[in-house]
Order: C-alpha cells, then structure tokens, then sequence
C-alpha cells in the first residue's frame, strides 16, 4: 500500500515538478510581489528606502489625473470595439453561414488580419492613417475633407479603436460560425413544419443556442480591449496629450521605464481586479446558461 | 431546395459579402501592391485605382524586399525568431505536457487542488506582473539574453490545462501493457504518450509559434541588442529608422506576415478547432 | 511448492466498505490453464491484477516460481498480460507492437525479427505485419495482443476477459486457438471471464468466484456433475439448472404446489439428516421424457404443458412451469414436442441436487 503511493508521489513530483518550479518563479512569486509592491514606495534605482505604505498608493492613484485618463481610456476602447467587434463578428457569421456560394472565400478574407501581428496591422494602419495616406485621398475623392485621424487627441483613440476591430473581427466570426453550424438542424426542419417565420427562426432558434457563446465572446473581447497596449505603443506613444494612454501601457511605462514599480504593482492590482471581475462575471453566466441548457435538453430528451 | 425568390436573394448577399470583403481587405491589398514600389510611385498612384494594384514586371520589381533581406538585419531577426520558438515548442511541450500528463494520470498528493490552482491562474492576466519579470531579469543579469527571454516563457497554464484535458481520455491498460514491456514512466511519455496526442502536440506548438511570432511586449522589454532581437521588435527599429522608404516599410510587414501565413495555411484545421474549441468548451 | 501461490489474498480498496477480494487461497502447477469466471464484480479481474502487480495486495501472499513478489514491479514478476480492450500501441506497426517488449530488454534486433517472425507466423498475422491497429479488425488484434505476450517467453500469461470484445463466431474460434496455443507453449495461464462456456472449453481447472469470495475450483466437469453450493450449480450450465422449493419426507419429496415425488432408497437415505424443507436442482437433460426412462420411473411419471420450446437442431429445449417454478427440459431431436402439447417426463433420480435453504451449499457433496 505505503509502496506504491510513495512511487506516486515520487512520479508526480518528478513529471510535474518542473512546471511546478516554473509556476513558482514566474506567477507565483510575481503576483505575490506584486501584491506586496502595491503597498510600497519601491523605486527600482534606489531599493533601500523602500517603507510600507499601507492603503497611499491607492489612495494616490484615484487622483492621479494620468492614471484616470488611461482608465478612461481604456473604458472608451472598451465601449468602442465591444458592440463593433461583437455585433460585427455575430453579423458576418449570420451572413456568411447564410451563402451558398463563395462561403470558404469569406471566412478566410474576413480572417486575414488575425493572421497579422498587432505590430503589422499597427504599422501598416499608420501609412494608411497618415495625412496624405490613402485613407484620406480615397476620403478626398469622396468630397470629405482630410482627417487627422491618429494626429489628433479627439481622433485617435476611436481610430485606433477601429483599425482593433477590423483585426479582430475575424477571430471571433470563427467562433460564432462554429456556433452556428453546431447548431442540430432538426430543430430549424421542426420549426419549418411549424410555419416559422425566418425572423422567428432567428428569434427562437439561432438567437438562445448561440447566448452562451455570445456571452463568451463579449467578454473575451472586452478583455482583450481592456488589455490594450501595443496599437497605441507603436503609432502614437499613447498621445497626442495622453488621448490614447490605457491602463496596460501606464503600468508598462511606470514600471519598466520609470521604475517606479510601487506605484506600477498597484495600478497592476486595480487592472487585474477589473479582469478576474469580468472573467468570473463571464463564468457565473455561462454556467448559468449551461445549467438551464442542460435541464432543457433532459427535459426534451 | 430554395425558392426562386430565396435564390435571388441569396445572390445579392453574395454581391453584397463581396463588395464587403474587398472594403474590408483595402489596406492588405495596398500593402501588398505598393510594397513593390518605390515612394515616388506611391505617391503618384495613390490618387487613382493603380493604389491598388502593383506594378508592371520589370528588373526593380523585388527592390524592396531585396533592400530589406540584404541592408538591414532583418533576415536575421526572422532566423532568431524561428530559433526562439522552436526552443519555446521543445520545452513547452516537455514541461507543460509533464505536468498535463501528471496532472491527468499520476495519483500524487493534492492532485485535485492543483488542477484547480491550474484552472485558476488562467484568468490572470499576464501584463500584471510583466514588470516583476522585467524586474527579475535584470536582477539576475539576464536581460539581453536568450535565456532571460525564453525562461519566462515556458510554463504555460492553459496548456498544461489542455494537455490534461486530452491525456485523461487516454486509456490506462496501454500504459499497462507498455509496463509488461519494460518501458518505464518517462520512456512511456515521449515514445506512447506524445505520439497518441499527436493533435494536440500539433495544436500547441502551432498556438505556441504564433504567440512567440508575434509577440511584442516582452522581447520590447529583454532585448535592447541588435543581434537578438525578434521579427516584431525588428521590424520597429527598421520602420523607425528615417532611411527606411514607405514602400520598403511594407515590404517588411508583409515579409512578417509570410511565415504566420504558411503556419494558418498549414494548420488551418487544428487552428479553427482550436478557435471554435475554445468557444464552446468556454461557452 | 507450486508454480503460484496465492495465501489468502485480500484486496480493499481505500474508503471501501467491504474488501473486493477475501481470503483467496490457491495454488496452480506449472504449465495449467485456469480460468477464474463469476458474475462481473465478483472480483475475479482485481485478483488477476493483484498477480499481474497492478493492484496493490492489501493483505496475504503472492509467490510467483517460489519467489514472494507483493512488492515486486509488475515488469518484475516474470508475466504477459493479455488486456481485454487489447491495449495495442496505437502509434505502432503490427510488427513494432509485437516485438516492443524485446526492443526494451535489449534484445539483439536479429533475434527479435527471428521471434517476431515466429509469433507472426502462428498467428496468421504476416499480411498484417505492416499495418497499424486502427486498420486491423477486432480479433486481428487480439491475435497482435497475443503476439506481444507469447515473444517475452515470460512464465506466466495473464488474460483478463479477452475475448470479450468479439463477435460470437470470431468468439469460437478464437477460444480454440488459444487452446491450441497453449498446448503449443505450455505456459502456465490465468484466464479471467465471465463467460462460462470459455471456462468449461478452454480451462484445466475453474476457480468460480461471487462476491469477492471463492465459491469452488475443480475440473470443469467436477463443476458441472458436482456443483459444491447452488451459485455453483447455477452458474456452470447452460441453459440454467432447474431449481424447486422441495419439502422432504422420509422418501416423499413434496413441491411447492403440491406435486409429490417418491424418491428412490439411495437418495431418500443420504437425505435422512436433512428432512423437512430443502432445494432440489436439476439439469435440463436430467429431465427425461423418453419412454425407455418413463417405464423405468413409472410411478413418478410427471405432466405440465409445453410452453415454449427453444429448436437448436442437436439440442432442443422446452419450456414449462412445474412445481411452482419454470422448468427446461433438453431434448433430443427425437423427443421435440410442440407449444401446447402435453409432455410426460420423470425426473432422473440420482442426477438431483439438494441444497440447504439457509445455506444454499449441496447436501450431498459435503
């Protein structure tokens, strides 16, 4: 008995031990200095006049202007790409999975830019936001006169916001279009025997199966939003005046390059509070729905 | 069967889709024509339909790329790329696939809790403690090197998950059997296991290439040496650089986006289950 | 010392009740073909892999070849085992599969093409050499999972119901080979199933297990004629034992609904300690309705109605309720009667079994 439980324990410690050291140097330890960070003054160029702070840095940060407009920001990019990207992925997989003919053609031209790296799509959206780019001369042509687009503090978060979506709207209409076609025939052939409208179809049929994944898919594109660095990093340096600075790129900037990693470990605190919300909001529903699914089909079934 | 109407109306959403996809693909199919032109030929086109198609054949029609491949370093940042996933693919699958597989089969002590503790730590975001691991690094003195980039990178929450997820459905008499045949817990893992897994070998390695491809924060952060940089972080220093023509700057981002390419082309299958997976295993 | 001894082996698993297995004592001689059969859940399959070392024995003694091997690994205890959903490597060709065992006792590669020729050759598998499992049908890979035991040249095999994914003809066949095999071989074999017929075809001697507990081991034809309790008798058969609710008097055995029967001296005096209510079994073919049969007992000739009938051709059964519970009778072709006829028929006189009603263990084999 005590034999072979030992050689388990040895098994298991031997196979899972080296993940388990990795685990403990780069998460474990990370988020339990980041947690202890977040109630110091630590500077990272003069470490040994670091004091416990208790509660200051959090205190400071809510009114730490920088630090509310890289939140609100943040929110702002949130409220743009959310219902563009969602909607817009949830559109195209209902239009898409409608075809009869050209549908493969679709699914990859619509799935292009997933493919490229948000330095890519960042890079090649500046030539095309640029003053006398071609966005402009198409827009000239149209008798609409140049924008500034990303050169502008009211312009260039929802520019940004946009060229996101249109890199990531093929991603999800992925998934919806996985969605769609699990969804059982039969219930559509039923619903046809029942004089159903197509609106009714839509309305009784396609909308319930695909809430759980809607749901999904909201919040991972909400997530994704609110982790928002790279786009900005690359075209505008969070500007012009701080009009396109999150969160992410506040903690990035503060930490690595003023080294201010207190401070930085708190605002890091605050957004991944913010995250883990959202992903346990995102479980509890989708449980929730499963759960109701399930009971639906046992009953039916 | 559709009806007559129904026919009709299904090609006018395909007309429809179509003009659609062609707004939506304007800037890749601008990229890719200009990015065999010189600037001059940019600007000048830029006003008609030409914007949009590349041009005419002749002996500079490559120019661009040539440029890139031969003055600038970034062949080179594209090897170190490959060479740094290829790395990442080997270990990642070795130790998140060790713990996937102790995690699935191995009866060690408060295996349950580790599972869960698994399942958990995927909801952290990793730009939280991004800055500890920048602060680690240099601490250590691994900053500009591969070590310092790679170390951080290998263990994998999600695919240690994932690897569970599939090695648990693996039946138990084959490592039964392999037993009676003198193969023991490690022989087994690479000779039985991995190659009875071979979908999800293939899905994380691709998972794992494309996240090292295309990745921009870290190495933004380790790297500061010329020589070590990778594809992404390259690319910045070369389009940064006032030399560098817009034309040449496409050429650069399309040369990045070739190899993610091939990979999407390659793998399409096990890249869209692993998509629509995620969703409805999520959902 | 035998060749396998097995002191009182008991296996409880962690938070259990009660133990899977208890107290099973057995010893097998070299080179024997034994089968354990019972019901499933009658812990014939968790002692096998207590032998085989992939159960923990919680208590007792196992000794393979006169060596104590309860701590031994299983790879340690000189064993091949045959798995029941075959356990192939999937991954692998017919031939690697076979011949993987040897490639990991540093076999020279010379001698392991000479065995996995040899294996490949009695089973009939050489057209299959190159393929992979996926591609074979079931009983090719059992033959590929007998393939991957025979070439270690091991002492012992083990099979845990290893027929039992097969189709009911591939079953028969099959059955025989693995006979054939062994008689070939001469390797000592544990064959586990819970499929009777393969016991009482294949086996030298049957251990019939219930509920983790040893019932009888004997020859199969000491099981059949002299079944130790009524699990037993019940078991070993087809189609089932007849069984009675019987009160017996001095020489007057009376049925349930009042049928009586006059027993003959021999069997009412081996019943004098055991008057008063008891259970009378009976096998099919012990109910005899030939005119031969009924002109010798024709004082104890009986009559029910023919209810139902089962026609095999060879062998025929007939389904009717007497004495208060269904009864088969087995009938030559000769004798086959229609639903609703009349049958007459005597109970064969020194075939019948008691057992007691508390206990259920047979009387007369005590």
């Amino acid at each position: 008995m005590m034999k072979k439980k030992k050689s388990n324990t040895i098994m298991g410690m031997a196979f899972f031990g080296p993940a388990l050291v990795l685990l403990t140097i780069f998460l474990f330890i990370p988020m339990i200095l980041t947690l202890v960070f977040s109630f110091t003054d630590y500077f990272a160029l003069s470490p040994n006049l670091t004091h416990f702070v208790g509660f200051e840095n959090y205190g400071k940060l809510f009114k730490d202007e920088l630090f509310l407009q890289s939140f609100f920001n943040t929110v702002k990019f949130v409220l743009i790409i959310l219902p563009c990207q969602g909607l817009g992925a949830l559109g195209l997989a209902l239009l898409i999975n409608k075809v009869t003919h050209c549908k493969k053609y679709f699914k990859v031209a619509f799935f292009v830019p997933v493919v490229m790296s948000l330095a890519v799509v960042s890079t090649l959206w500046m030539q095309i936001y640029s003053p006398e780019g071609i966005l402009n001369t198409i827009l000239g042509n149209l008798g609409i006169n140049a924008q500034p687009f990303i050169h502008s503090a009211s312009q260039a978060l929802p520019s940004i916001a946009l060229m996101s979506v249109w890199q990531g709207v093929g991603y999800q209409m992925i998934i919806f279009l996985g969605g769609l076609q699990a969804i059982n025939p039969a219930l559509y052939e039923a619903a046809e025997m029942d004089h159903a409208s197509s609106w009714q179809k839509f309305k009784d049929i396609t909308l319930p199966e695909l809430k759980p994944l809607c749901v999904f898919v909201f919040i991972t594109v909400t997530i994704g939003a609110f982790r928002m660095i790279v786009q900005p990093m690359v075209m505008t340096g969070g500007g012009p005046s701080h009009s396109t600075y999150t969160m992410v790129y506040n903690i990035y900037e503060t930490g690595t390059v003023n080294w201010e990693i207190g401070i930085a470990s708190t605002m890091a605190i605050v957004f991944a509070i913010f995250v883990m919300i959202l992903t346990v909001i995102q479980s509890i529903l989708t449980r929730d729905k499963e759960d109701k699914h399930v009971n639906k089909k046992a009953k039916n079934g | 069967m559709l009806t007559k109407k129904q026919k009709t109306a299904n090609w006018i959403l395909v007309i429809i889709l179509l003009i659609a996809s062609l707004f939506f693909l304007f800037p890749v199919i601008w990229m890719l024509a200009n990015s065999f032109k010189g600037d001059a030929a940019i600007t000048a086109d830029m006003n008609t339909i030409k914007a949009f198609i590349p041009p005419a054949l002749s002996g500079n029609f490559f120019d661009n790329y040539i440029t890139i491949l031969t003055d600038t370093k970034f062949l080179k940042y594209m090897v170190n790329t490959l060479f740094y996933a290829a790395i990442l693919i080997v270990l990642g699958i070795i130790v998140n696939g060790l713990a996937g597989y102790a995690l699935a089969k191995i009866k060690f002590p408060f295996r349950e809790r580790w599972v869960l503790i698994i399942l958990l730590l995927q909801i952290v975001p990793m730009e939280t403690i991004l800055t500890i691991h920048f602060l680690m690094i240099a601490k250590v003195g691994l900053l500009n090197t591969v070590i310092g980039y790679i170390l951080p990178m290998i263990v994998n929450p999600f695919n240690i998950f994932l690897f569970r997820q599939v090695f648990i459905s693996l039946p138990d008499d084959v490592y039964e059997a392999a037993q009676l045949d003198f193969c023991g817990p490690l022989k087994y893992f690479f000779t039985m296991v991995l190659p009875m897994s071979k979908t999800v070998v293939a899905t994380v390695s691709v998972f794992t290439f494309l996240n090292v491809w295309n990745d921009y924060l870290w190495p933004s952060l380790v790297f500061t040496s010329s020589d070590l940089l990778t594809a992404q972080i390259g690319l910045n220093s070369i389009t940064s650089n006032d030399n560098t023509t817009m034309g040449q700057t496409l050429a650069v981002i399309t040369l990045i986006t070739i190899p993610v390419i091939i990979i999407y082309s390659l793998f399409s299958k096990q890249i869209v289950e692993g998509v629509t997976s995620t969703g409805s295993k999520e959902g | 010392m035998s060749f396998i001894e097995l002191k009182k082996i008991n296996k409880k698993y962690e938070n259990a009740e009660r133990n899977s297995v208890t107290d099973f004592t057995l010893n097998i001689e070299e080179k024997e073909f034994i089968a354990f059969v019972g019901p499933s859940g009658c812990g014939k399959s968790t002692t096998l892999r207590m032998i085989a070392g992939f159960e923990e024995i919680t208590g007792g003694d196992l000794y393979i070849d006169g060596k104590r091997v309860n701590e031994t690994a299983p790879k340690d205890r000189g064993i091949a085992m045959v798995f029941q959903n075959y356990a192939l490597y999937p991954h692998m060709t017919v031939e690697k599969n076979i011949g993987y065992g040897l490639k990991n006792m540093k076999v020279p590669a010379e001698e392991i093409k000479k065995k996995v020729d040899w294996a490949v050759d009695i089973l009939g598998l050489e057209e299959y050499r190159y393929r992979k499992p996926k591609n074979l049908s079931g009983g090719q890979r059992q033959r590929v999972a007998l393939g991957r035991a025979i070439v270690k040249n091991q002492k012992v095999f083990l099979m845990d119901e290893p027929l039992s994914n097969l189709d009911a003809k591939l079953r028969v066949s099959m059955r025989n080979e693995i006979s054939k095999l062994h008689r070939q071989l001469g390797t000592t074999t544990i064959y586990v199933t819970h499929d009777q017929v393969e016991a009482m075809t294949m086996a030298d001697r049957i251990v019939i297990m219930k509920d983790g507990v040893m019932q009888q081991v004997g020859k199969p034809m000491d099981l059949y004629e002299h079944p130790i309790n009524k699990f037993v008798a019940g078991f070993i058969g087809s189609p089932q034992m007849n069984f009675y609710n019987v009160t017996v008097k001095g020489e007057e055995m009376t049925f349930e609904d009042g049928k009586k029967i006059t027993l003959p001296d021999v069997v009412a005096e081996r019943l004098s300690d055991h008057q008063g209510e008891l259970i009378m079994g009976i096998r099919g073919e012990d109910i005899k309705v030939d005119e031969q049969n009924r002109e010798l007992y024709k004082a104890n000739v009986q009559q029910a109605i023919v209810e139902n009938t089962e026609v095999m051709g060879n062998e025929n059964n007939l389904y009717f309720t007497y004495g208060g519970s269904l009864t088969v009778a087995r009938v030559s072709k000769y004798e086959l009667s229609q639903m609703g006829d009349k049958l007459e028929f005597v109970f064969s006189p020194t075939k019948m079994h008691f057992f007691d009603k508390e206990t259920e263990e047979n009387i007369l084999e005590k």
